[in-house]
């Protein structure tokens, strides 16, 4: 299973800015269980890369083809089962449903392609410090709190391509490191791979492969 | 997949306009209570009306005469049917079959004999044998038979015996007139006369006319009136429904007489059909329209949880799963809503038949199974369609 992603650009950029990237306009191949980093400064199109690959924004040039088959040709119904299946992603902006509780959001998710029981979202939330928020409404959470909620979202489904933007701005640097530790297990254990898209180098990640955008 | 929609259903009511969704209830209701009313009262108005007719073999009998004006006296031509009127009769699709009353076309006299002394100036007539409703096997005639069987409308008897005390004549039975010796006296041109024996072997309620083997009427008009007949004064149509809208207005078009008896329910039927069909238009109106207005109801609610649906769908939820879900959410309201316009209609129905019709024979307390049928496409057609918009809504975000 592979990601396969050829000259993609987005089409409001120009067209010198590919020069210096290692990624836009450029033929890249993803494997299952590589981790990937992405390092790229504000502005230069992360959450674009990011939201191109799941599928969810399509104003780009150039192809991206999952387990071969391009997605610009996927249905609705495909895309689903595909993030139900085999695609994560943490957001960036975090992307919860604010007036549900915690135990609710995570539900949601979990309930659509049960990987770990519920007793899971408990040890996870204790994992990075947040059980004593589960019953609580997410709008009445810090964002370090959201993020974690959302960091632990998208470790409910299974998954072969983990895709993370910018899943620690909200965190400090322990938090930060609990929660990376936490994904790196929870991807080893389904043999995923992870795209991780960052404003800067974090030491608490060991990857296989650099990329400036 | 087995997700519940329990925890997912809080977030699509995301403060929707309780007046709006009551308007849109209601305007359902109303629109289909109309709808299956007018389609009952539709249906009652075809039993009550399919037995007022004297049919028989599931066919109608009418006679058709030309109607003679002032302008048209004296040109018999006018005032009987041509073989082109006969050809466009025959084309009609709600004209089943028709046949000519074939006239004699020369002076005939009838006699009682000594057992009635009366004489009278008659005409005989003849019809094709299937368009009788009595055929006695004996009711035939060849060249050099001297006997004629006649068969005499009902109503003539009738009259004889409204009018035979005061002249002094004793009433007679059928079988009494099926006894008495008649002697018909054929006038031809030059003076010829013949002689012969008439028998009264039956009685028809259907032909106002007295009625001769057809082989004999075209032998005697050749005979005594010199030429074979193409014009005829009458004719006589088979249909399936003597009140049907179609064959009455294309009788009135061609200003031909009719039996009034026999259409006169058919004139009331198209007026009747007339309001129940304007009744049941004006439902189906108010059943689209009600029908905007949910859908109105179905955007607004994806247009106010527009966020948390694009929510889901980044997260995995099938587009498709989602749009059954909520349709089906309706599902409730949309039976609620059938269900009771079908019960209204039932009761509507039974008051009909037992206040305003009497328990009447040709109609029924209980609703046509037809609307059931109909509210259930109805019912489903609106879910269907209701469905199909919702994912189309689904997959644009």
């Amino acid at each position: 299973m592979q990601l396969d992603i050829r000259n993609v650009l987005p089409l409001y950029f120009e067209e010198n800015k590919n020069q210096n990237s290692d990624v836009w306009g450029k033929k890249l191949v993803f494997n299952k269980g590589e981790f990937i980093k992405i390092i790229a400064p504000s502005g230069s199109g992360k959450t674009s890369f990011i939201h191109f690959i799941y599928g969810i924004r399509k104003d780009f040039s150039g192809d991206i083809f999952f387990t071969g088959k391009n997605i610009s040709n996927y249905t609705p119904e495909e895309f689903a089962a595909c993030r139900k299946d085999n695609m994560s992603i943490i957001f960036q902006d975090m992307r919860l449903f604010s007036k549900q509780t915690v135990w609710e959001n995570l539900e949601i998710k979990r309930q659509l392609n049960p990987y770990h029981p519920t007793e899971k979202i408990t040890e996870m939330a204790k994992r990075l410090g947040i059980e004593d928020k589960l019953h609580s409404k997410c709008e009445t959470c810090s964002y370090g709190e959201q993020q974690r909620v959302s960091i632990i979202r998208s470790l409910m489904q299974p998954f072969d391509f983990l895709l993370m933007d910018e899943p620690f701005s909200h965190l400090d640097d322990a938090n930060s490191q609990k929660a990376m530790e936490l994904i790196i297990e929870e991807s080893r254990s389904r043999e995923a791979a992870i795209i991780f898209a960052n404003l800067k180098r974090v030491d608490y990640f060991s990857f296989t492969r650099l990329l400036h955008l | 997949m087995s997700v519940s929609f329990k925890i997912i259903k809080p977030l699509l009511q995301t403060g929707t306009g309780k007046f709006s969704r009551w308007f849109s209830f209601i305007g359902m209701g109303t629109g289909v209570l109309l709808l299956l009313c007018s389609i009952q009262m539709f249906i009652n108005i075809q039993q009550l009306l399919k037995g007022k007719s004297a049919r028989k073999n599931g066919y109608d009998y009418i006679a058709l005469t030309k109607k003679v004006t002032n302008e048209t006296m004296g040109q018999p031509e006018k005032n009987l049917f041509a073989q082109s009127d006969i050809a466009d009769l025959k084309s009609k699709p709600f004209i089943d079959d028709m046949a000519p009353l074939v006239a004699t076309d020369f002076k005939l006299e009838l006699s009682g004999g000594t057992i009635l002394p009366f004489k009278t100036d008659l005409f005989l007539e003849s019809i094709r044998p299937d368009f009788l409703d009595t055929l006695p096997p004996d009711f035939e005639w060849h060249e050099g038979k001297m006997e004629i069987p006649i068969i005499v409308s009902s109503d003539f008897l009738e009259v004889f015996n409204v009018f035979a005390p005061a002249y002094g004549y004793s009433q007679i039975s059928r079988e009494t007139a099926s006894g008495i010796p008649i002697v018909i006296t054929c006038y031809g041109e030059g003076g010829a006369t013949q002689n012969f024996s008439g028998k009264i072997i039956a009685f028809t309620d259907r032909i106002n006319s007295t009625l001769a083997p057809l082989s004999f009427i075209e032998w005697a008009n050749q005979k005594f009136g010199g030429q074979k007949a193409t014009h005829y004064s009458r004719l006589y149509i088979k249909t399936k429904d003597a009140n049907d809208p179609a064959l009455l207005k294309y009788l009135d078009q061609k200003g031909y007489e009719v039996n009034k008896e026999k259409t006169r329910f058919g004139r009331a039927k198209q007026v009747l059909n007339g309001i129940f069909g304007g009744l049941g238009l004006f439902g189906l109106m108010v059943v689209i329209l009600a029908f905007l207005l949910f859908s109105f109801y179905l955007r607004l609610v994806i247009a106010k949880s527009k966020e948390n649906l694009q929510t889901l769908l980044a997260i995995g939820y099938s587009p498709k799963w989602l749009g059954q879900r909520i349709t089906m959410q309706m599902l409730p309201v949309y039976l609620i809503i059938f269900v009771v316009a079908l019960l209204i209609t039932q009761v509507l129905q039974y008051c009909f038949y037992h206040f305003a019709m009497y328990d009447h024979h040709e109609l029924t307390p209980l609703i046509s199974i037809n609307i059931v049928g109909i509210a259930l496409i109805l019912f489903l057609l609106s879910f269907i369609a209701n469905y199909r918009l919702v994912k189309k809504m689904l997959y644009r975000l």
